[in-house]
């Protein structure tokens, strides 16, 4: 309660203050503050925010500057409308200089639409969907050139770290089960990001290695982003005689889903992408079914993936007690580039920005960070991929990128512990 | 009655405001109400304000669309974000592959919309109350699992974005609209208050009677769906084309419950109930921004606490209070007078004590 | 295939049929259409949620129970009775009384998904197929309550003169029943099923702020099809429902994202070829 009072008087602080003086930077902190997701845009924000004031502001031109965040609740989860609406007042009546965050992209979408009407910059920083950007910034660059993404990697690339991690979960299956030909069950949410991903999976779990991984489809099933209930879906896959099931799901219904898999102790190995199990309140969300899930995940507790992780997690967890998700290490770092930028450009003109922006190279919590020709992040060995976890022990543990060969070099991140079958998986195969 | 002699001229014009419009509070107000609309640009052209407006128009025009179909007619609708966003998605497909302007396609959406107003007002032959009310309530949901269904057409959860502007700057879209919205409702409340109006009045409150005096109530149940399914229409492919996005959200729940709320706040059964109440509550929702937390909190309370005491809606509340009815010609009078305007009999009995 | 449908599908009748009937008994005797049904089955998760945290089931099963009750009845007291001349004022006012409670929970435990720990953490298999045991437990409960609520209304005095107020308003008043009082009964009724179908459902539920949307959707649709007001009739309208669910799940994997949009097309359907639903009585033209 006490926290609405303050951001009302800070809100009016920043309403009187505004006009008083002209040395700070006005930055848009979009998301929905409800969520996990918009909170921790926040957090990251701040936590970056007050470092760089702290270190005396940024510096652009020879004018130093402060920086001051502006909380913008787009309340995007319920209404694409408001969403939009938000980001417009932001503009307007609030006057923020650039934007960062942003989480649902069916209301980026329109939220961008709107910044790019005004010209002004806006680093993504939750929102996965390759369209945001291709197809904009190139066909249409002086209309979209104003934005950028800085995580999570585009949902095309998210598919490449997911199938990478599957054929973790195949190989154990085969070294562990000695199950020549695994059977993988598809189990991925109705949602226009994740049908080039099935297709691409139902291809290359089907193909022979090196290619492919050499198994057997046992089904393909997509329920609804929201579905409160998977139990169908898990006893016809367990009929099929899955032995893993490859999972592309983002929204709420990742919860269900661990809590029933959990609970019938569904013989096949969950992998793949689940955005509720990246957080850390997975456990308390399934009753502790969520265990053994593993998923793509941006952080995980003790692994360095830069320099700059392990500071980055132990401030945000002193600071709000609680792990961070990836769109906290993407704000962060989304703060951290633009700052760089404005110093690059000794302007803050958003034209000169812009191309100062393009030239980023930065490495931050997640990883190096360049943008390719559609502004965005980047994929690959030496820049950002990603990671796989587990829910091991009751924490969140590592298992890829382990002695991951890409041509001729090997990546390995320290803290990086090997894969794990679910317990009930072994007993069930093991011959 | 009581007005002049109809003849379009200054005095007269003058004659008229004075004695029917300015003596009554309500129409007084309406007159203010149409007035700020077309001047507030001579005041702010603040974006964010035409912004906060030009949607209050829009979902006003929605919520008067619902008005003519549940609150005269009572066939309660619970499912009408199915022809604000069908009409949506309709324009935006239409313009992608013919690739015709929102000029031509969000009219040709409304006018889907009415087609599947009357797809959707067929089975509310048979059905009644509450059960017309859910099964209106499924159609939406059906639309959305159809959206899903085919993703390269509809876009799936994403919806179709970059649809083309509806004017070149905000005022250019708070003129468009604003002037299509009171058009639109000035439509609707002379058609309520026409003959149909009166049949769309009867059915709801006895349609056996209606029925048993001759008059086919099919045909107007019909009508009732198909022209609050244009309306609805209209502003779905406004509200796409201004958001610039036609997406799965124009169909939820959510949108289908939102002129409900805002109909019966301001009163139903009037149209310019629901106009009132959008205009009352939508600005007050954006304005509740600077307490976020409490935002819904404090919005579900007022309508709680508004109904509680005024379950006829705002509007009806206020007007009830500020006009009364002459006992005798039932011209109505603003409260304050002491006579009534039209035939000069007291508005109020003297009662006198009477002394057993 | 057969067996996983039937084993399935029965499960989720449990689980749906829960939902339905406090809102059926709610209808039929208050004529209430009270779109918060679902919030107070929500109320009664999170209290449960709250509760054990400090005490064991049994008490804060109870606590949870009673702190809902009193909610419905506070609700109905304060807001429904007064207003129930005006039907579409208390659409509305149960709409808000749900977005009410939605954004107190909010307040009071955030956006974050929570689990109430299961009564009976196991499954079992049932013709081959895998169980919850606790969604057998809402199945019993379910079918237990149904038989209480059955007992109630046609064994007892006060049952009749509930029963007597739902068919006809005007006439139980006529020989002396008091609308107010069964109202109250019916509601206090149905907000302590919502609040059993909580502490049954619960379990099998991932618990947040909206959590009640989905299912008044569900509830809604069994009710309807079953014939508004009929206790069998909600419950054999969950039964439909559930199975064309699962139906959809089995024989269309591809399409599972469908199966809410299919099961409103039988319900559809359904209503088309027979207006009052399964198990309604076709009321003469009400006046």
């Amino acid at each position: 309660m006490s926290r609405v009072w303050i951001a009302a008087l800070s809100g009016f602080a920043l309403w009187a203050g505004s006009t008083a003086s002209a040395q700070t930077l006005r930055i848009g902190v979009v998301g929905p503050m409800a969520f996990v997701q918009g909170e921790h845009t926040w957090h990251g924000a701040t936590l970056a925010a007050e470092e760089l004031n702290r270190a005396g502001g940024v510096l652009v031109g020879n004018q130093r500057y402060r920086i001051e965040l502006v909380r913008v609740d787009t309340n995007e989860m319920t209404s694409v409308t408001d969403a939009a609406t938000a980001v417009e007042r932001a503009i307007t009546a609030q006057r923020v200089d650039f934007l960062i965050g942003g989480f649902r992209s069916e209301a980026v979408l329109a939220m961008t639409e709107v910044a790019a009407d005004y010209k002004k910059p806006f680093i993504i920083t939750g929102a996965a969907l390759d369209g945001i950007l291709a197809g904009r910034v190139d066909r249409n660059y002086e209309r979209f050139k104003y934005l950028f993404r800085v995580s999570p990697t585009k949902s095309s690339d998210l598919a490449r770290t997911s199938l990478l991690l599957l054929g973790e979960v195949v190989q154990a299956v085969r070294r562990d089960l000695r199950i020549e030909r695994p059977k993988v069950a598809i189990l991925a949410e109705r949602a226009a990001w994740a049908d080039p991903l099935v297709e691409t999976a139902s291809r290359l779990i089907a193909a022979p290695p090196p290619q492919g991984y050499g198994a057997e489809v046992a089904g393909t099933w997509r329920p609804s982003a929201t579905a409160t209930d998977v139990t169908p879906e898990l006893t016809a896959i367990q009929r099929a005689g899955a032995q893993v099931i490859f999972t592309v799901l983002s929204g709420p219904v990742g919860v269900p889903f661990g809590r029933d898999w959990g609970r019938l102790k569904i013989p096949a190995a969950a992998v793949g992408i689940n955005v509720e199990a990246q957080q850390e309140t997975w456990l308390k969300a399934t009753d502790n079914l969520g265990a053994y899930v593993a998923t793509l995940n941006t952080l995980a507790p003790a692994v360095a993936i830069s320099p700059k992780t392990i500071p980055f997690i132990s401030n945000f967890q002193a600071r709000f007690k609680q792990f961070p998700i990836y769109t906290a290490s993407g704000a962060y770092g989304a703060l951290y580039i633009l700052a760089e930028a404005l110093n690059r450009a000794g302007t803050t003109a958003a034209d000169a920005v812009v191309r100062a922006l393009e030239a980023t190279d930065y490495t931050g919590p997640a990883g190096r960070i360049v943008f390719d020709k559609t502004h965005d992040v980047t994929w690959g060995p030496g820049y950002t991929t990603g990671l796989g976890v587990q829910w091991i022990g009751g924490r969140m543990q590592a298992f890829w990128p382990r002695q991951w060969r890409v041509g001729n070099q090997t990546v390995s991140y320290a803290g990086v512990q090997p894969y794990q079958l679910p317990p009930w998986v072994v007993e069930a195969w093991r011959r | 009655m009581t007005s002049p002699l109809r003849i379009w001229s200054l005095p007269w014009t003058l004659r008229y405001l004075r004695h029917e419009v300015l003596a009554l509070p309500g129409r007084t107000a309406a007159l203010l109400f149409v007035l700020f609309l077309l001047l507030f640009p001579l005041f702010s052209q603040d974006p964010y304000l035409l912004r906060v407006l030009t949607l209050t128009a829009l979902f006003a025009l929605y919520a008067a669309s619902w008005d003519l179909l549940s609150g005269y007619t009572g066939q309660v609708s619970l499912g009408h974000a199915f022809f604000f966003g069908l009409a949506g998605y309709a324009s935006a497909i239409l313009g992608r592959e013919l690739g015709l302007p929102p000029a031509l396609t969000i009219p040709l959406g409304a006018l889907l919309a009415t087609l599947a107003g009357v797809l959707v007002g067929l089975p509310s032959l048979r059905l009644r109350g509450p059960y017309l009310s859910l099964v209106t309530l499924a159609f939406p949901i059906m639309a959305t699992g159809l959206i899903f269904l085919f993703p390269r057409f509809t876009g799936g959860e994403l919806g179709l974005s970059g649809l083309p502007r509806l004017g070149q700057s905000r005022l250019e879209e708070y003129y468009l609209v604003v002037g299509i919205f009171l058009l639109s409702v000035l439509f609707l409340w002379k058609l309520a208050g026409s003959r149909v109006g009166l049949f769309f009045h009867a059915i709801r409150e006895d349609e056996v009677a209606v029925r048993m005096v001759g008059v086919n109530t099919v045909r107007y149940k019909l009508l009732a769906f198909a022209v609050s399914a244009f309306f609805a229409g209209l502003a779905g492919g406004l509200h796409a084309h201004y958001l610039r996005v036609a997406g799965p959200d124009s169909l939820s729940l959510f949108n289908s419950i939102q002129p409900v709320i805002w109909s019966v706040f301001g009163g139903i059964a009037t149209i310019y109930g629901p106009v009132a109440g959008t205009f009352l509550l939508f600005p007050f929702l954006e304005a509740l921004r600077v307490a976020e937390e409490l935002r819904m909190l404090a919005f579900a309370l007022l309508i709680l606490l508004v109904m509680r005491f005024l379950p006829q809606g705002v509007v009806r509340g206020a007007l009830e209070r500020l006009e009364e009815e002459c006992p005798r010609c039932k011209v109505k009078n603003a409260f304050t007078r002491k006579a009534c305007r039209a035939c000069g009999v007291p508005m109020h009995l003297e009662t006198r004590e009477v002394k057993p | 295939m057969l067996s996983a449908i039937l084993v399935n599908g029965l499960v989720l009748s449990g689980i749906y049929g829960m939902l339905a009937l406090g809102f059926a008994l709610t209808y039929g005797v208050a004529r209430i259409l009270n779109l918060a049904h679902t919030a107070f089955y929500m109320a009664a998760a999170y209290g449960l949620f709250f509760f054990l945290g400090r005490m064991g089931f049994a008490p804060a099963a109870l606590l949870a129970s009673l702190l809902v009750l009193l909610i419905a009845l506070a609700a109905y007291k304060l807001l429904l009775e007064p207003l129930r001349e005006h039907e579409a004022t208390v659409l509305i006012v149960t709409i808000a009384l749900a977005l009410l409670l939605q954004e107190v929970v909010l307040l009071l435990f955030g956006a974050h998904f929570r689990s109430v720990p299961a009564l009976l953490p196991g499954f079992v298999e049932v013709f081959g197929v895998r169980v919850a045991e606790q969604a057998l437990l809402a199945l019993l409960f379910a079918g237990v309550v149904l038989l209480l609520a059955w007992v109630f209304l046609k064994g007892t005095r006060l049952g009749l003169g509930i029963r007597a107020a739902a068919q006809d308003q005007e006439a139980a008043e006529l020989v002396g029943i008091s609308l107010s009082r069964a109202g109250n009964w019916a509601v206090g009724l149905g907000g302590l099923l919502a609040a059993l179908a909580g502490l049954a459902v619960a379990p099998m539920a991932t618990l947040e702020p909206h959590m009640w949307n989905a299912p008044l959707l569900v509830v809604l649709a069994a009710v309807v099809l079953g014939g508004l007001g009929s206790l069998p009739g909600a419950l054999l309208g969950a039964v439909v429902l559930a199975f064309a669910e699962v139906m959809v799940v089995n024989l269309v994997p591809g399409g599972a994202f469908l199966r809410t949009a299919v099961a409103l097309l039988i319900l559809v359907l359904v209503l088309v070829f027979r207006p009052e639903g399964l198990f309604g009585t076709a009321f003469a033209e009400e006046r």
